[in-house]
């Protein structure tokens, strides 16, 4: 039963390459293209990771985590932060909101596979 | 490893695209609004997602721009920098100069053009005076640990303690180790249980264990720390190099890792980085949660998409069109088969295509508003290049019309909005000395009309020149001398072939662009176009476009052995004609309908149709615009959908018909032309115009 992975960013080919990558190595993967596109996609569903990026429409991914951390059923669902350079406060507002590990844009595939077989196997 | 990113590029260059057309509307919007921080929001993002994204292919040129752009969005967005209209400018030709970019990458790998190189350094000089005083330097290389490499395998001790939280976090312990074991070989594992509390105490959602790990990697100390970044926060980590392959396995070992605190010789800790980081991580604790969340992104883009490929919609289209064709002919065949029950199932069979039918053009349809939007930017540029103050409102945007028309009406809309600005709108000083206000108005508007939709580009401008064309017209002989044609029909004119061309015949001409040829994509899309000017009021372009061109509701009626449809939404009522009535008023060429003179044509006389007319005939009561008229017919056949068959190029000169279609039973049916029928109409009546009545013959 491959691990499913939840990937939240609003740039469609983000999405496009964090899926090919991911998929490439035995995940499957569920596109959101915003925090409330997201939550509307997990409910309840089950996701053993969340990928998401920060800056996005309708709900920002800082918002987003702390809604997913009030979900009963993804308490314990990692979720890693797509960060830049340029966001260091991000990241740090992310971690405190519950987003432990993140990943900074732009990334490597490879990179991203390394991450998220850190959190979780295939 | 090697993963194809191809399609994601395309993916990349089209959202690309769009990005940039939202950046430019929102800078647009700031540009009226200065304090818009929703705008500044989605132009910030914008950029953003154009530089993470092309970051994601290696695509440098396009990340350093866009960084420094967005670098100075940063300041704008964070109120270290106002809006001005130096900033607007600059920030629209970086967008253009992005455009370009991402068009070059598109091409395959061509190089930007030396031109568009040195743009690029006047933008970026521009820029930078927007910038941080201490400019940021461009982005570093993603990871820059990566100079060692000692080849050789190294026995490493290393003591992990999970913090309580770690499985609240979301973090398995498990996988860390997992993955550690991708760096090299786990060759001993003790798990520390000395934390665990009593059972009472116990809390199953907290990590009471900590791992005491004897590892043999040939990676260094930096890859290894590496693993444990995300557990860093709220873990304690010693990874200690042991060249002295002996291992102390016993007691000591929980002893060591109590002992940490004292400097240990032979001990390199990595906490040295924990200090900060924790206190950093605390800062934003107290720092007021996010101030905008989530900028509303003006249009309702709450809905999910699917992007699909547009061939497969026409793809499908075309086979409900098929599907269409074929259920009538099943329907059919069950009348006469006078069995009821197959009837009923036909029926049913039926009304679900047609609802198929129209959930697969709805596919199609998309809103206006887009294309309307785009011209924002030319409005700005144009009346900043003619020195004009010049508005543009847009109302209708919602409006939904096929794809295809969408994507071919903006030219000759285009053309239509520089010719109001060029040639409609006057200065300032004329419009003030005209008791005008000095700001000149365009208004785009676009509404659906008993089955088509209408586009209008009105201005407040000085309006066409009445007599100058009409003289003008006359000169070519488009115009009979002594006819006296209605004030619509002379401005009409000016979409005549090489009328406009001729230098400076009214204000709306010049520029090279022949109104003939916007008449002319109009009509390739079946729509027409007319005109309506009040001199010193202003004029109005009025654009009529069919909803669709796959499918239409039609109205069978029947000539003879022949049946013709008839658009539906055109058709108004249906009467009889008496044989009485018929003698009277075919003498006349027109019908009292309820005291309305209502001009008629036969199309039995029209499309030269042999033998006698049936004795009792109908009118089908059509209108088209302002024009309106009776069409003289046999048998009236009822409603049917219509699937639009293009005639071939041998039948181009026909006038009346504008395609064909098959019936359920085989047969061809044409489709009248509407409008084309009401324009000859109007012209016989008037008689001011030369060409005769083409008249096409049909067996």
């Amino acid at each position: 039963m491959a691990k499913s992975v939840l990937v939240v960013d609003d740039s469609a080919s983000v999405r496009q390459v964090v899926g090919i990558a991911l998929k490439s190595a035995g995940y499957d993967v569920i596109e959101a293209s915003d925090g409330k596109d997201a939550l509307g996609k997990l409910n309840g569903q089950k996701v053993h990771l969340i990928i998401s990026d920060v800056n996005m429409p309708n709900m920002d991914g800082i918002t987003f985590v702390k809604e997913v951390k009030k979900l009963a059923s993804y308490k314990f669902t990692p979720i890693i932060m797509l960060t830049t350079e340029s966001q260091e406060s991000k990241k740090l507002e992310g971690q405190a909101a519950g987003a432990k590990a993140w990943v900074v844009k732009p990334f490597q595939p490879a990179q991203m596979l390394a991450a998220v077989s850190k959190l979780i196997l295939p | 490893m090697s993963i194809n990113l191809d399609q994601a590029q395309q993916t990349f260059i089209v959202e690309a695209r769009e990005q940039l057309q939202a950046m430019e509307e929102s800078l647009l919007q700031l540009e009226s609004d200065p304090g818009d921080d929703d705008a500044i929001g989605a132009i910030f993002r914008a950029a953003h997602t154009i530089k993470g994204s092309a970051g994601l292919f290696g695509l440098e040129p396009i990340v350093s721009f866009t960084h420094i752009v967005e670098d100075v969005l940063d300041r704008l967005r964070n109120g270290s920098v106002e809006v001005d209209a130096g900033l607007i400018a600059v920030l629209l030709k970086s967008s253009d100069h992005m455009l370009e970019l991402i068009n070059v990458v598109a091409n395959q790998g061509a190089k930007l053009a030396p031109p568009a190189l040195a743009r690029e350094m006047e933008l970026c000089q521009i820029l930078q005076e927007y910038q941080t005083p201490s400019p940021v330097q461009a982005p570093k290389a993603a990871e820059a640990s990566d100079p060692q490499a000692p080849a050789e395998t190294r026995l490493w001790h290393i003591v992990l303690r999970f913090g309580p939280e770690v499985f609240r976090n979301g973090m398995d312990p498990l996988s860390f180790l997992r993955y550690l074991q991708t760096l090299g070989e786990i060759i001993h594992i003790t798990t520390l249980t000395d934390a665990m509390p009593s059972a009472e105490t116990w809390d199953a959602e907290s990590c009471y264990l900590g791992f005491d790990i004897e590892f043999s990697s040939a990676a260094g100390h930096g890859a290894i720390n590496e693993v444990f970044d995300f557990v860093r926060e709220d873990c304690q980590i010693q990874i200690v190099a042991i060249d002295d392959p002996v291992p102390p396995m016993n007691t000591g070992l929980v002893a060591t890792f109590q002992e940490q605190d004292d400097p240990n010789t032979a001990m390199v800790t990595t906490g040295q980085l924990m200090p900060d980081q924790r206190s950093a991580a605390r800062m934003p604790a107290q720092v007021t949660p996010d101030k905008q969340p989530a900028t509303s992104d003006g249009k309702a883009k709450d809905g999910a998409y699917v992007r699909v490929n547009a061939d497969k919609l026409d793809e499908l289209i075309n086979l409900v069109g098929e599907l269409v064709i074929a259920s009538a002919g099943a329907s059919l065949l069950a009348r006469h088969c006078n069995d009821d029950s197959l009837q009923e199932s036909t029926s049913t069979v039926s009304g679900l295509v047609e609802e198929i039918l129209d959930g697969a053009l709805r596919l199609r349809m998309i809103p206006i508003g887009e294309t309307f939007n785009r011209f924002r930017r030319v409005v700005r540029d144009v009346s900043q290049e003619l020195g004009k103050d010049i508005d543009l409102i847009i109302s209708g945007a919602e409006t939904e019309l096929d794809k295809t028309v969408v994507e071919k009406i903006g030219d000759p809309l285009m053309h239509l909005l520089r010719n109001a600005m060029d040639h409609g709108i006057e200065t300032a000083e004329a419009r003030l000395a005209a008791g005008k206000p000095a700001k000149g108005h365009l208004h785009l508007n676009a509404y659906h009309d008993s089955g088509s939709i209408v586009l209008e580009i009105a201005d407040d401008g000085a309006g066409l020149n009445r007599d100058r064309i009409l003289e003008k017209a006359q000169e070519r002989g488009l115009v009979a001398p002594g006819a006296s044609p209605s004030d619509q029909e002379i401005y009409n004119l000016i979409f005549e072939p090489g009328f406009s061309t001729a230098q400076a015949v009214t204000n709306l001409s010049g520029r090279g662009v022949g109104m003939d040829v916007v008449k002319r994509n109009i009509t390739l899309l079946r729509g027409t176009v007319d005109l309506d000017s009040q001199p010193g009021q202003g004029t109005v372009v009025r654009i009529r476009l069919p909803l669709t061109l796959a499918i239409i509701n039609g109205f069978l009626v029947g000539i003879g052995q022949s049946t013709y449809v008839i658009p539906l939404d055109m058709v108004q009522e249906c009467i009889e004609l008496s044989e009485d009535d018929g003698v009277c008023s075919r003498e006349q060429g027109y019908l009292d309908l309820r005291g309305e003179v209502l001009p008629l044509v036969y199309l039995r006389d029209h499309f030269n149709h042999e033998g006698p007319a049936s004795r009792r005939q109908n009118v089908v009561v059509v209108r088209y615009a302002e024009l309106k008229a009776g069409l003289v017919v046999d048998d009236l056949l009822g409603e049917f959908q219509t699937v639009i068959k293009p005639l071939g190029k041998l039948f181009g000169a026909l006038r009346g018909i504008s395609g064909s279609t098959i019936l359920g039973s085989g047969a061809v049916a044409l489709i009248l032309d509407v409008p084309a029928l009401l324009t000859q109409i109007a012209q016989t009546d008037n008689r001011y115009t030369t060409p005769p009545l083409q008249q096409a013959t049909v067996r």
